[in-house]
């Protein structure tokens, strides 16, 4: 699993940047590399914008798993120096990433501005580098041993729990000119090529939300 | 227990003829009022849609209260899953017995990001299925999750089905879903290919669902053909193309052109329906031809017989 992230406009990091002198970059060497939107690509992509635009760049570095709180705590008090110096940082990973630096900075400087130069997409599947595909939304209540190992969550452009819709014409999804599989014309052919029509035909319950639409966290320790 | 004349002719188990009426993005409502007036006699209820397409237009069910109290014109409001939660829903379901609604079509409707607000939230809280279920459960049980409601609601339901689906079979299944969750009738989608509409209606009998099937009355050439060529999954035939190209070159006259647009309706549509009926597959007519209610006249004759 891959947390999938695309950069963002240059102009839209800059304005967030834009009363700033000195900057820390911190870039994800994990999922945001392969992403080529963090890791040395992304550490060099905005390192070069930055100094162009006059940012005096106090350190720039590749650290892997900046989502991992335990891992951010180590790195910054190797950085302290630098991180003190500097204005803001600017993580190139994704939202867990630059939150995990947020939650780790908070103690000791609370105010310490941390910028997104990433828009975190989805949790991908990969294909090969540059192609993921999003197919599970971790609603937190998994679905896949009814549906035939497919997710309708993540597929259906809907959602539903009843598909398919109206919207459906040979097999292809409304949603996107028809070019896309419609999500439970795929449920219902791997459920028919199993044998387990019984469970297409089952009159799904709505999502419960009640669990799922407010902060989620998981804790077995 | 019917509440409605809807309602009252499923029971009986008469033959029925439905409407259709479109508002569109104003506030005033004259019209499709005017609309609902010309098809009024002719029609047992009239459908009012929820935003097709997902182009904004006024509220549904402001729409359908006003036009059943202007008119008499009996409303069969239809409400999308898209825009609302179940809580948002079950809120209108009860706004709409209290404003005299008697009846709903359950729609998950089109997508927001087909229409003119791509940028809504598409809501998608219920389905089609789960719609009709919370309806049901708020007629019959007289609840919500088991929460009593004071002065419930008394609406009859139905959903959609679309004859012209690809897989069949998965359509047909769905619609067992529908019945399982207590659908009191079905209108099907427009339909022009007769053997796939005898197959799919024969699929979905075993339900013991009123199926009103879906017509689609053509006004003119280029109705004919911007149908054919805009809505997916739909094809008007050929032959019936041809002849309405011809009546549109040949016939200058406008009175004798709109004449042999309405014979030509006729002519096509009621053998269509004869067969049909003949072979027990069908308990009414849903008729969307929007902006043609001259054309009810004619449609009576069709279901005839
Ligand atoms: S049902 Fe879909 S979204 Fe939910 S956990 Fe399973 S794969 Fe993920
Ligand atoms: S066409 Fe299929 S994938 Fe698209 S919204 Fe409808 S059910 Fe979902």
């Amino acid at each position: 699993m891959v947390v999938i992230t695309t950069k963002k406009e240059v102009p839209e990091v800059l304005e967030a940047l834009k009363d700033v002198n000195k900057v820390a970059i911190i870039s994800c060497g994990t999922c945001a590399a392969l992403c080529q939107t963090g890791g040395t690509d992304g550490l060099k992509y905005w390192a070069d914008i930055l100094e162009e635009k006059g940012y005096d760049i106090v350190i720039g570095a590749v650290i892997e798993d900046v989502c991992d709180n335990r891992v951010m705590k180590k790195e910054i008090r190797r950085m302290a120096d630098e991180i003190a110096e500097a204005d803001a940082i600017l993580t190139a990973s994704c939202g867990l990433g630059a939150q995990s630096i947020l939650t780790v900075l908070s103690d000791k400087y609370p105010t310490k501005l941390v910028i997104t130069a990433n828009d975190t997409q989805f949790m991908g599947m990969t294909e090969r580098i540059g192609r993921f595909y999003m197919r599970c939304q971790g609603c937190g209540d998994c679905l896949l041993n009814e549906t035939g190992g497919i997710c309708p969550i993540a597929t259906c452009a809907k959602g539903l729990m009843n598909g398919p819709c109206g919207g459906m014409v040979d097999g292809k999804c409304e949603v996107g000119n028809y070019e896309n599989d419609c999500g439970w014309v795929l449920i219902y052919e791997r459920l028919k090529a199993l044998g387990r029509l019984d469970l297409f035909t089952k009159l799904r319950e709505p999502r419960d939300w009640s669990e799922s639409g407010h902060q989620r966290e998981v804790v077995f320790r | 227990m019917a509440y409605s004349k809807l309602g009252e002719m499923l029971e009986k188990g008469e033959f029925i003829l439905t409407g259709e009426l479109e508002p569109e993005k104003t506030c005033d409502l004259s019209h499709t009022i005017q609309e609902a007036k010309e098809m009024a006699p002719y029609v047992v209820a009239a459908n009012v849609t929820d935003s097709p397409l997902g182009i904004v237009t006024i509220n549904s069910l402001a729409a359908s209260a006003i036009i059943q109290r202007e008119t008499g014109l009996e409303i069969i409001w239809q409400q999308t899953v898209r825009d609302v939660n179940k809580l948002g829903l079950a809120g209108m379901i009860m706004g709409a017995h209290a404003l005299g609604i008697r009846n709903v079509l359950s729609l998950t409707g089109d997508h927001t990001n087909l229409g003119d607000v791509k940028e809504s939230k598409p809501v998608f809280d219920l389905d089609s299925a789960t719609l009709v279920k919370l309806v049901r459960e708020m007629v019959d049980k007289k609840s919500i999750n088991g929460h009593e409601i004071e002065c419930p609601p008394t609406l009859h339901v139905g959903a959609a089905a679309n004859p012209n689906s690809n897989p069949m079979e998965a359509e047909a299944l769905k619609i067992g879903r529908k019945a399982e969750a207590g659908v009191e009738f079905i209108q099907t989608q427009v339909v022009y290919d007769l053997d796939k509409t005898i197959e799919f209606l024969k699929a979905i009998r075993k339900y013991n669902v009123p199926i009103l099937l879906g017509l689609f009355p053509m006004k003119s050439y280029g109705i004919a053909k911007g149908f054919d060529t805009f809505v997916p999954g739909v094809d008007v035939p050929k032959d019936v193309l041809a002849k309405w190209k011809r009546i549109k070159t040949d016939i200058t006259d406008k009175k004798a052109q709109k004449e042999a647009y309405d014979q030509a309706n006729y002519e096509f549509l009621k053998p269509f329906i004869t067969e049909l009926k003949s072979k027990k597959l069908l308990d009414g007519v849903h008729c969307m031809a929007v902006h043609y209610p001259r054309i009810f006249p004619k449609l009576v004759e069709v279901i005839k017989g």
